[in-house]
């Protein structure tokens, strides 16, 4: 088994398409981020006040973001980007938002998503990662998201709600990364 | 530590004959841990309890086989995947777009290679012999958590004749990109002139579990032409990765799709090389620098974070001089020291460290140094100036100071003395002049005359006052002595006096 996960480990790293240095990431990684602040807050209009009684505190896990090992923050950014990138992705009729800001949005994250993939499997970092109790919070958290959604049928205040808080943790990222 | 009162007793694992149990209706909530312990009992009697089991749900799970779809159409297999968990309520991994497929297919034949290949949920897969039965199996994984899922059953299907249209084709698809100037390529083997569409799509589609292939949109721009080429920079931002492809058509039965080729912009683009522009001021050198695709255009330098590689050595036709280089991140660069009379030449090229990208270099520029003045005709030249500013600055100032103090002098401290005969001048030198003393006493006096007559009769004239007389005449009044004696005028006087 071992054999083939490593046959496949490498398999998997030759086919990624993009280029394996991970030098431009820190720097790539800020302008995805600022980009998609500003597609997110393109794709749709302001915050509808009758969505307001509805709702909800989500509780990001901050110590994400505040690991041991300064390398995991790389790690945790991409599984963020990750499940933001899959809350994105389908059910949105109700939500209505512009198609091409959406599209772009979720483009660059995908993008950065598997550079950073890439980078992470190349590092081996992930192995220390999948062991740490901040990754299953940050699960936690997006796996409350995902059921919110899916509760309100995902009508548009149960998504107005989720771009607001996707919002709020792009801009901790963004934090983060500029300390960097 | 682990209290004794919260323990809850598994349900379905009460009164086990066996060695194992099924606990998995217990299980809500996958990402806590939970643990386990377990005692035996026969009859009345019970053991102690077992040492606890610690276990996340999550991280013991493991990856169940997907779904696997395989349609032959066209002499390549269509391939679709369906999630673990595709039908579940319930999942352990939400997340279903993380899962990176692992494709293994060989030939149904006694000696068979297998290959292996990372496909997308929908995907196809070519470069297959024709009428050729192949079997697959396909693995759902997740890297960045080091699972590996189980493998699919295996399916297995037989390749169709590839299409006859093959000629029809767009082949060797290439891209050149010049500071964000994106350029399609492709040849054709028909001779005939067909016409063409270039299509693209937005890449994160093909990552998505539906099929993707009613998505692709035309370039504008491209939509029906002859050319070859194709100018797409208008679909691309930079944050992002497309893929794009050609649709050849002839008449309006025979079309055919080329290969996709896969587009990373910032990856694929080729940096331009910078302008230069040179100026001397003194012995500096100014190197202004204008960046690969214009100065208005913030554009490559805000992406790549561009620095410059400056190049610059004497241009002399004797002998070899050291090339020397500079690196900046600002367009604008000096030269110290420079020596006097010599050819100056210097070339810029751009790059981005993140990125590992380099330009050309810019054309090579030139500049003369003027020749320089000797050291000591400067220092001269200097002293000169120096003194020439002296003169003309201090002699009015001097100037005017002193008609300063000769006024300042001449006013307060007079140097000339009054003349001798005016007395008490200076004395009192604050009494004026001009103000009246006090008068002095003046006496009333009265002058009798007798007058001796021819008749030799006294005639008495009568007392007459002199009034006093203004102190104008300093208090002497003139006394005629009329020694004369004439008659007339003593006549007159009397008359004068009445």
């Amino acid at each position: 088994i071992m054999s083939a996960f490593g046959f496949w480990l490498m398999l998997s790293c030759t086919t990624i398409i993009s280029s394996l240095q991970c030098n431009h990431l820190p720097w790539q990684q800020r302008k995805v981020i600022e980009n998609s602040l500003r597609l997110l807050d393109k794709m749709g209009k302001k915050f509808p006040q009758q969505c307001l009684r509805e709702k909800m505190s989500f509780r990001f896990p901050m110590q994400v973001l505040q690991p041991r090992q300064k390398e995991s923050v790389g790690t945790a950014i991409e599984e963020i980007f990750q499940h933001i990138f899959y809350i994105f992705s389908k059910n949105l009729t109700l939500a209505a938002w512009d198609g091409t800001a959406l599209d772009e949005f979720q483009n660059g994250l995908y993008l950065q998503i598997e550079q950073l993939e890439a980078c992470v499997i190349k590092k081996h970092t992930y192995y220390h990662r999948s062991k740490e109790a901040s990754r299953l919070k940050l699960k936690k958290y997006f796996q409350k998201i995902d059921c919110f959604l899916k509760d309100k049928q995902h009508d548009l205040c149960s998504w107005e709600i989720s771009r607001a808080e996707m919002r709020r943790c792009l801009q901790l990222i963004d934090k983060v990364t500029r300390k960097r | 530590e682990l209290e004794d009162a919260g323990w809850q007793e598994l349900p379905g694992c009460q009164a086990v004959a066996g060695t194992e149990c099924d606990f998995s209706s217990a299980i809500t909530e996958y990402y806590d841990a939970h643990y386990v312990r377990v005692r035996a009992h026969t009859g009345d009697s019970v053991s102690p309890w077992s040492e606890i089991l610690e276990m996340v749900p999550e991280h013991v799970a493991q990856i169940g086989p997907p779904e696997l779809e395989l349609q032959s159409t066209n002499g390549v297999i269509k391939v679709r995947v369906s999630p673990p968990e595709a039908n579940q309520r319930k999942k352990m991994w939400f997340d279903d777009l993380s899962f990176k497929y692992n494709l293994v297919f060989w030939e149904n034949s006694s000696q068979a290679q297998l290959q292996r290949k990372t496909i997308f949920p929908v995907d196809t897969v070519d470069d297959l012999a024709p009428d050729t039965t192949y079997c697959f199996k396909v693995q759902a994984n997740l890297p960045m958590d080091a699972k590996q899922g189980l493998f699919s059953p295996i399916s297995c299907v037989k390749t169709t004749q590839k299409a006859v249209n093959d000629l029809l084709c767009a082949t060797n698809l290439s891209v050149l990109a010049l500071n964000m100037k994106f350029l399609l390529l492709w040849n054709t083997q028909d001779k005939q002139q067909g016409n063409y569409n270039v299509q693209y799509l937005v890449g994160y589609l093909k990552e998505l579990n539906e099929d993707s292939s009613d998505k692709w949109l035309s370039v504008p721009g491209c939509e029906n032409i002859t050319s070859t080429w194709c100018n797409f920079s208008s679909i691309i931002t930079s944050t992002g990765f497309y893929y794009l492809r050609v649709q050849a058509r002839e008449g309006h039965n025979k079309s055919c799709l080329s290969r996709e080729v896969r587009i990373d912009p910032l990856e694929t683009n080729g940096i331009g090389p910078p302008g230069v522009r040179l100026d001397l001021s003194d012995t500096l050198l100014h190197i202004l620098i204008s960046p690969p695709g214009g100065a208005e255009d913030e554009f490559m330098r805000d992406h790549y974070d561009l620095s410059y590689r400056i190049l610059y050595w004497k241009n002399s036709p004797d002998k070899e001089e050291e090339v020397k280089q500079k690196e900046v991140k600002q367009t604008i660069a000096t030269v110290p020291d420079l020596s006097p009379s010599t050819l100056y030449c210097v070339k810029v090229q751009a790059f981005s460290e993140p990125y590992n990208k380099s330009s050309a270099y810019s054309q090579q520029e030139c500049i003369h140094t003027p020749a320089g003045t000797p050291l000591p005709l400067i220092i001269f030249g200097i002293f000169m100036g120096a003194l020439l500013v002296v003169l003309l600055v201090a002699t009015p100032l001097v100037f005017v100071f002193y008609q300063a103090y000769a006024k300042i002098k001449y006013v307060f401290f007079p140097s000339c003395q009054p003349p001798l005969n005016i007395e008490g001048f200076g004395a009192q030198p604050f009494s004026s002049p001009y103000l009246p003393t006090a008068e002095e006493p003046v006496e009333n006096c009265c002058v009798i005359e007798s007058m001796i007559t021819e008749d030799g009769n006294q005639i008495d004239f009568t007392d007459y006052k002199h009034s006093k007389q203004s102190s104008r005449d300093s208090g002497n009044y003139s006394n005629d002595d009329n020694t004369s004696g004439s008659k007339g005028s003593k006549e007159t006087l009397e008359k004068e006096i009445l």
